[in-house]
């Protein structure tokens, strides 16, 4: 009897090791984007145009427009901090060059605005402090269950017809809702912001948004940027680092290429070179 | 371009700048410059920095005998990028150019502006930073 009971034991003990390693060795498969087909490259070319370099309009023209109605409560700040702005003490928009975020990567960039279509992705490109990129898949994937929150979200997309739908969550409740550079609220949490992105006019784009932020606007935010289509290559987007102004071209103490850093304002202001020993 | 700063004295500074915290300034809003104000700085260039995200004219300043009074900072309101957009390059200005710039000044008082127009004085080259592409706009 005790001989029978180890013997099953035993084989038990085995049977559980031999399923132990087993699933040991076959951890949850991957998720694999799949590599594009002919197909798939062919059926870019039946996107809309929208190669070329796009130029935004002027942002305060964009919020000037699309002011957001903020809860009273949070009004109350937005006037404070456009008091202070006007006396010439700009509460930090841009906060230690952190990314500025969604909205703000589309309200607020100044520079050339680049859209890539590839496979199962829109990518947009723009010179905003750094050279920020989002990414839209449009390979019919749902948001994640549990996303990390970033800057910029993370965002789905659809065709429309010519209309490229994009679905953003899981941004970070840090990231400012803008009217101004120096004028913005943290949204708080639980920003969904949906976007209607299409070609209105001869090298006219616009991004329509609206951005629902239930911590901070009483109401969600319609709000429309404007893009123009330029094919000069001098608008080319090109490299927009966020704190090379801090520094000065010099030379370190063993004679090497380096940075050197410059005396600011605590607004930001340049205000004295390193002593060179050039000055006259 | 003044680029390069007398070794012994840019190690130094190094050495220093290592020794406590640096604030992060680099992009900011112009809004500590007044808007209200236009002030006509005169003077020699001393270096162009043509830096994201704001490129800076340093100037000293001359008075009405020709004498270097004091160093202003002249902050372009914006990026290399969207300069080249305005036609402006990284040799629109060099060291030793006489100048007479326009510029919104520091509330403070403190010699720094945020530039409105630069006239090159020796030719009456006028350069702004204004003026991009035009814009579409569906009035929405």
């Amino acid at each position: 009897m005790w001989r029978r009971l180890k013997a099953a034991w035993l084989a038990g003990l085995a049977v559980s090791a031999v399923v132990g390693a087993a699933h040991a060795q076959t951890p949850e498969r991957p998720v694999l984007n799949p590599a594009p087909t002919a197909a798939d490259w062919t059926a870019l070319a039946r996107l809309p145009d929208w190669s070329g370099v796009w130029i935004p309009e002027s942002w305060q023209l964009t919020t000037a427009r699309h002011p957001p109605t903020w809860k009273p409560e949070i009004a109350k700040q937005v006037d404070d901090f456009k008091a202070l702005e006007k006396a010439g003490h700009p509460k930090g928009l841009y906060v230690d060059c952190l990314p500025e975020g969604m909205p703000s990567f589309i309200i607020m960039t100044l520079g050339s605005t680049e859209f890539l279509f590839t496979p199962g992705r829109v990518t947009i490109l723009n010179e905003f402090d750094g050279n920020r990129q989002r990414r839209i898949y449009t390979d019919g994937r749902n948001h994640p269950d549990d996303p990390d929150l970033t800057f910029n979200g993370h965002s789905i997309g659809h065709w429309e017809g010519d209309t490229l739908v994009v679905d953003t969550v899981a941004i970070l409740p840090e990231t400012y809702l803008p009217i101004d550079q120096a004028v913005g609220i943290p949204n708080d949490g639980d920003t969904h912001i949906v976007e209607r992105i299409h070609i209105v006019g001869p090298d006219h784009l616009v991004d329509d948004m609206t951005v629902e932020a239930p911590h901070v606007l009483a109401a969600p935010w319609k709000v429309t940027r404007n893009f123009t289509r330029t094919r000069e290559r001098r608008s080319d987007i090109v490299e927009a680092s966020c704190r090379q102004g801090d520094f000065v071209e010099g030379k370190d103490p063993q004679g090497h290429a380096a940075f050197l850093p410059i005396e600011h304002t605590a607004e930001g202001a340049p205000l004295a070179l390193p002593q060179t020993g050039t000055k006259p | 371009m003044t680029r390069h700063l007398a070794a012994p004295i840019a190690g130094a500074l190094l050495i220093a700048a290592s020794s406590f915290a640096l604030p992060a300034n680099a992009h900011h809003s112009f809004a500590m410059y007044d808007p209200d104000k236009l002030q006509t700085v005169t003077g020699t260039v001393q270096d162009f920095e043509w830096t994201n995200p704001h490129a800076v004219i340093w100037i000293v300043a001359s008075g009405p005998d020709g004498q270097a009074v004091d160093r202003w900072s002249v902050e372009l309101p914006t990026s290399p990028g969207n300069l080249t957009r305005m036609g402006w390059t990284k040799h629109s200005l060099k060291a030793g150019d006489r100048v007479a710039i326009a510029l919104n000044p520091l509330r403070d008082g403190r010699h720094g502006g945020s530039l409105k127009k630069v006239t090159l004085l020796d030719t009456g080259q006028v350069l702004t930073a204004s003026g991009t592409a035009p814009v579409a706009s569906t009035g929405k």
